[in-house]
């Protein structure tokens, strides 16, 4: 029977099984997880690291302080509790500058700072991505639609131990007066990792 | 030489794609979800002693990325990530006997049936607990022991070439390169298990900085520094 089904439908079948019996065998419970995707929905993704980047804009000392030590500035914060929990022990965010752009790659595999970006993108697993950002980045960007000139320096951070990098976007212009929370709610998850610029929205 | 551990500068490859989505598949959810469980039930954390769990297991990062390294190279770009850890995560549960192959092939026949029949409800609220109280704490790599870093900020450094092992911490691209020191990490830090090539036991990190064309000649573009975070371990011994 199993021949002939499509690759996504066993997959998802067999997920469940697993979960399933994970399930009976008192190993998670029923709830668990819808639980952590909740966590993720909920407490710890890219909503955070908005915030913090509006923060940032606004406020240069505290900009400061996020790029010479970035846990305790963001728990300057409030944010729900965990913000230095489960891939987010070691952050640092590093700033974008009209002279220096970052791009964030994990080459071998897709170490991400869950409390500020929530889970990874497609994108940012996808072996394709890993292979080329960290040799030809500027190309990989173009891509993405983001032109970086040869004459900006791209600084690639290849996360291979223990910290998980974030980016702090350049703030766009036209955004002058802007409040915090209205800034925050356009700073993409893509833009902290470098692979977009904000945008404001026409 | 593994091929997992050489993705990065891999050359012939189409554009890249720009999927934003974190899941592409509705079911990839619960695999991420599965993994999330077993690493916040992991039995070398102290907090799971008193949970109610039947997992009594060691799973981390480590261990998800030591099945994924050890796949056959060519398989492992067949499948899409979360293809591989349901294939990494089934196994596993296999061979450590917490079920069988049969009763995962037949509830997967039966769910092939009806995808929408309900999963068994219940459970220990204490599991639950634990797992999310394990994602507010983490499970930090910093150690509490002391070591003089055997070198300083502006230090040239050249990456150790160890022999493969099952699961690799260094990006291959690296190996034999040499990269200036560019920030020293306070304190030491430790991995789950030892990789067996110079990795596990606590030990200073660094930030090393590399030139793009001390790595890739000519086939990369100007102007364009790779900073990677590289353990003690991998470093030849300063002169």
């Amino acid at each position: 029977m199993t021949e002939n089904v499509d690759r996504e439908t066993y997959s998802a079948a067999r997920v469940r099984a697993l979960e399933s019996l994970l399930i009976e065998k008192g190993i998670i419970t029923g709830e668990t997880v819808d639980k952590v995707i909740d966590f993720f929905e909920k407490d710890m993704g890219p909503f955070n690291g908005a915030r913090i980047v509006a923060k940032a804009w606004v406020d240069p000392e505290f900009k400061e302080r996020l790029l010479a030590d970035t846990p305790s500035a963001i728990a300057e914060l409030s944010f729900p509790r965990g913000m230095a929990g489960a891939e987010g022990e070691n952050m640092a965010a590093v700033a974008n500058t009209p002279e220096v752009h970052n791009l964030i790659v994990c080459t071998m595999c897709s170490c991400y700072p869950w409390p500020v970006l929530g889970l990874p993108p497609y994108w940012f697993k996808d072996p394709t991505f890993r292979a080329r950002a960290i040799r030809e980045p500027r190309k990989v960007l173009k891509e993405f639609g983001l032109d970086i000139d040869e004459s900006k320096e791209v600084k690639v951070w290849d996360t291979s131990a223990q910290i998980r990098w974030f980016v702090l976007p350049e703030r766009p212009d036209g955004t002058e007066g802007w409040t915090e929370e209205q800034l925050a709610a356009i700073v993409t998850p893509e833009s902290m990792q470098g692979a977009a610029k904000v945008a404001v929205p026409a | 030489m593994k091929l997992q551990h050489y993705i990065g500068g891999i050359e012939g490859l189409e554009p890249s794609s720009f999927e934003k989505k974190v899941f592409v598949q509705p079911w990839e959810e619960r695999i991420f979800g599965i993994h999330v469980a077993m690493m916040g039930l992991s039995s070398h954390l102290e907090a799971v002693k008193s949970v109610p769990t039947k997992f009594n297991s060691f799973w981390t990062w480590g261990h998800l990325r030591q099945g994924a390294e050890g796949m056959n190279p060519f398989d492992y770009f067949k499948y899409r990530y979360y293809e591989k850890w349901l294939g990494g995560i089934s196994g596993f549960f296999v061979e450590s006997g917490y079920v069988t192959e049969e009763e995962l092939s037949t509830k997967t026949e039966a769910y092939l049936v009806n995808l929408e029949a309900p999963l068994p409800s219940g459970g220990e609220p204490a599991i639950d607990a634990q797992i999310i109280e394990y994602l507010r704490v983490g499970d930090t790599p910093a150690c509490d022991v002391e070591a003089q870093p055997k070198f300083k900020v502006g230090d040239t450094v050249t990456v150790r070439n160890p022999p493969p092992v099952d699961h690799c911490k260094l990006p291959g691209y690296l190996r034999t390169k040499k990269g200036v020191v560019d920030q020293v990490y306070e304190g030491t830090y430790n991995y789950y298990f030892p990789t067996g090539d110079g990795v596990g036991d606590p030990m200073p990190i660094y930030n090393v900085v590399f030139d793009s064309h001390d790595i890739w000649e000519n086939i990369t573009e100007p102007n364009t520094k790779i900073y990677v975070q590289i353990f003690e371990g991998y470093l030849e011994d300063p002169e």
